[in-house]
């Protein structure tokens, strides 16, 4: 191998290997992030809400009238919903997991609250919500009938049971298994007692970027008023039939309100994440642009560096070089210009990746993305170089003999 | 060691045919000095190139040291120039960006050879030139005279069968161009076979053998007997 006399021509011509190591580092440096942003994205986008996702829908009623009482509307209206045809479950509840929308609030295992309490999510919801979401109940029970609490005011939580969600239990009570959670006491804000009597696996929070994201607690206690929450699980395939003809059923049994956001829950999860989506596509165009611009810079020093060199190649190969031994010069000398480009891009890239963990609350990137793209560039580098050395090779020896 | 049979090259475009030779058959013998003279365009540079492998003629034979290479394949041919031919250029053809020991380098490292040995030859033949002292000097701090004595030493270091020299002269002054000359005949008496192609008549007349090619073909072998009795008569075509 020609390395030595390679390296010491290149450090003869370095303004051009220097720009374009340069280019490569930047890239590398951006590459590698934006790839991990969007890693991290398509993660986030892709836990499971713990809910099935693929036959649920969901709809508002705000009634309307003097004799409006929702809670006689709201049970007329589960009682008929799940009565029909393709329907399994449907329950009233006051948030939906990935919608963005929601309560949260303060558990603590003491009724002091001066001491420290865990955020979660809280689902006020009907006994069903649990079958309804098709959750996957780990320990413990669901509610029953006599659980429930009907409230009118804003206030203390009147529910005296809770499901919670294996992460909550978990960080409630770090050191206890899951069958002896269940069965313990803890205290919400204003000293209501609540006692745990299931866990679910996975019940998400509403909201996608919340630190809380995976604890979440449900109580059986639904707020009377006008306003009410439905969502509705389907047999699989027949959720859009169902939402297609919910809406006349539900206004015949009672026209006194208006039915609003009739949406399954995907395509809320495609609305909650679509600026974390459009942030990914816009990520994977600066990537596709900026290597491509890369390539031709590379492809450009390669072309321009073997035009000004025809007669040396001539001459190399007039003194014995084969047309692979060209080919391999040039294949090196690139190899060598795009290793100096991804030492400093690995640099450029652990420093701008502890500037987004340190400034932007940004998880550590995993080790193994630096050396990945150290070698994806290598080889996006020889790609590109493929193409004009090959046409190196095929420089006839003759040239070394003519005068221009 | 060198011989053509009736060796022709016809250069073809859509529209003009030109035959650079026509029916050349040389003998070169091992240790001769032949220079080849002519007017420009006449040929003298595609013999040349078809002497030393750097281009395909277009028919009859060429045996070089025995080997028919009219069937030998680029890389086979690129192999037999590296390991019998030394080539010395009218415009030195240095690499500019290497300095003397890498560029005298070139050859030896697509002969695959070790470096220690490689060092050794390159010490040796930078010393033949008297240029051993400035082996990591670059090409452009060198005079034109000792560039081509570095071109000397690189088409010398693989111990060739023989050197082919197109106009070794032609770039330098008169001074300049006794020197290389007489360099060249001392490496010829020390028994490397030379095969020079050159402008000045007053350069071949100083070969034992020369020979002039018009239009493609050889038109006067007849100094080649002068003072080497051991070579070959030439035919003319």
């Amino acid at each position: 191998m020609e390395i030595g006399p390679i390296l010491r021509a290149m450090t003869r011509n370095k303004l051009g290997v220097v720009l374009i190591a340069l280019q490569i580092a930047f890239t590398m440096t951006v590459m590698i992030n934006a790839i991990f942003i969007i890693n991290e994205r398509n993660r986030m986008m892709a836990r499971p809400s713990g809910a099935d996702e693929a036959n649920l829908f969901h709809f508002t009623s705000i009634g309307f009238g003097e004799d409006y009482n929702e809670r006689i509307v709201v049970a007329d209206d589960l009682a008929m919903i799940r009565q029909l045809p393709g329907v399994v479950n449907a329950s009233t509840t006051n948030a939906i997991p990935v919608s963005g929308s929601g309560s949260s609030t303060g558990v603590r295992l003491e009724f002091d609250e001066s001491q420290p309490s865990v955020g979660v999510a809280i689902y006020r919801t009907d006994d069903q919500l649990i079958n309804t979401l098709n959750l996957d109940l780990l320990a413990g029970e669901g509610f029953t009938e006599s659980d429930m609490r009907y409230r009118s005011e804003s206030g203390a939580t009147l529910a005296d049971k809770t499901v919670v969600s294996r992460a909550a239990a978990e960080n409630l009570f770090p050191d206890m298994p899951l069958n002896q959670i269940v069965g313990e006491t803890v205290f919400l804000p204003g000293g209501v007692e609540v006692q745990i009597i299931g866990i679910v696996e996975t019940l998400q929070a509403p909201w996608p970027q919340s630190s809380l994201i995976e604890r979440s607690m449900i109580v059986p206690e639904m707020f009377v008023d006008t306003f009410s929450l439905y969502v509705v699980r389907t047999e699989p395939g027949e959720r859009d039939r169902v939402m297609a003809e919910i809406e006349d059923l539900l206004l015949t049994e009672n026209s006194n309100r208006v039915l609003r956001s009739l949406r399954s829950l995907e395509d809320t999860r495609e609305e909650t994440y679509r600026i974390d989506s459009a942030m990914s596509t816009v990520l994977w165009i600066i990537i596709i642009t900026l290597v491509f611009i890369t390539c031709m810079g590379i492809v450009g020093l390669a072309v321009f560096g073997i035009n000004r060199r025809r007669k040396q190649i001539g001459t190399r190969r007039a003194l014995g070089a084969t047309r692979p031994e060209i080919l391999r010069h040039f294949m090196v000398e690139n190899l060598l210009i795009t290793s100096v480009g991804v030492l400093v891009g690995a640099a450029l890239t652990i420093g701008f990746s502890i500037v987004l963990t340190t400034n932007f609350n940004m998880p550590t990137m995993a080790w193994y993305y630096t050396p990945l793209g150290m070698l994806a560039l290598m080889l996006i580098g020889q790609i590109a170089v493929l193409g004009p050395s090959s046409g190196a090779a095929k420089i006839e020896p003759a040239i070394a003999t003519r005068s221009v | 060691m060198l011989q053509m049979t009736d060796v022709c090259k016809v250069f073809r475009t859509e529209l003009v045919e030109t035959h650079a030779l026509k029916n050349l058959s040389l003998t070169v013998n091992e240790g001769e000095f032949v220079t080849i003279t002519g007017p420009s365009g006449c040929g003298k540079t595609t013999f040349l190139n078809i002497a030393g492998l750097l281009e395909t003629m277009t028919s009859g034979e060429y045996l070089l040291d025995g080997v028919d290479v009219s069937q030998l394949s680029d890389y086979q041919r690129a192999k037999l120039r590296n390991q019998k031919i030394g080539f010395i250029f009218q415009s030195f053809n240095l690499m500019p960006d290497l300095n003397l020991f890498d560029n005298i380098d070139v050859p030896l490292r697509y002969r695959g050879m070790k470096a220690s040995e490689r060092k050794q030859r390159i010490d040796r033949a930078l010393e033949s030139v008297g240029l051993l002292a400035r082996k990591k000097h670059l090409p452009a701090q060198l005079s034109g005279g000792q560039q081509q004595r570095v071109a000397i030493a690189r088409a010398l270091v693989g111990d060739p069968l023989f050197l082919l020299a197109d106009e070794p002269t032609g770039n330098l002054d008169s001074n300049t161009a006794k020197g290389v000359m007489e360099l060249l005949q001392e490496i010829n008496q020390a028994g490397t076979t030379i095969i020079m192609v050159t402008h000045d008549q007053e350069l071949a007349n100083q070969s034992p053998r020369n020979i002039h090619i018009l239009d493609g073909s050889i038109s006067d072998a007849g100094a080649a007997l002068r003072n080497q009795p051991t070579s070959a008569v030439d035919a003319v075509a």
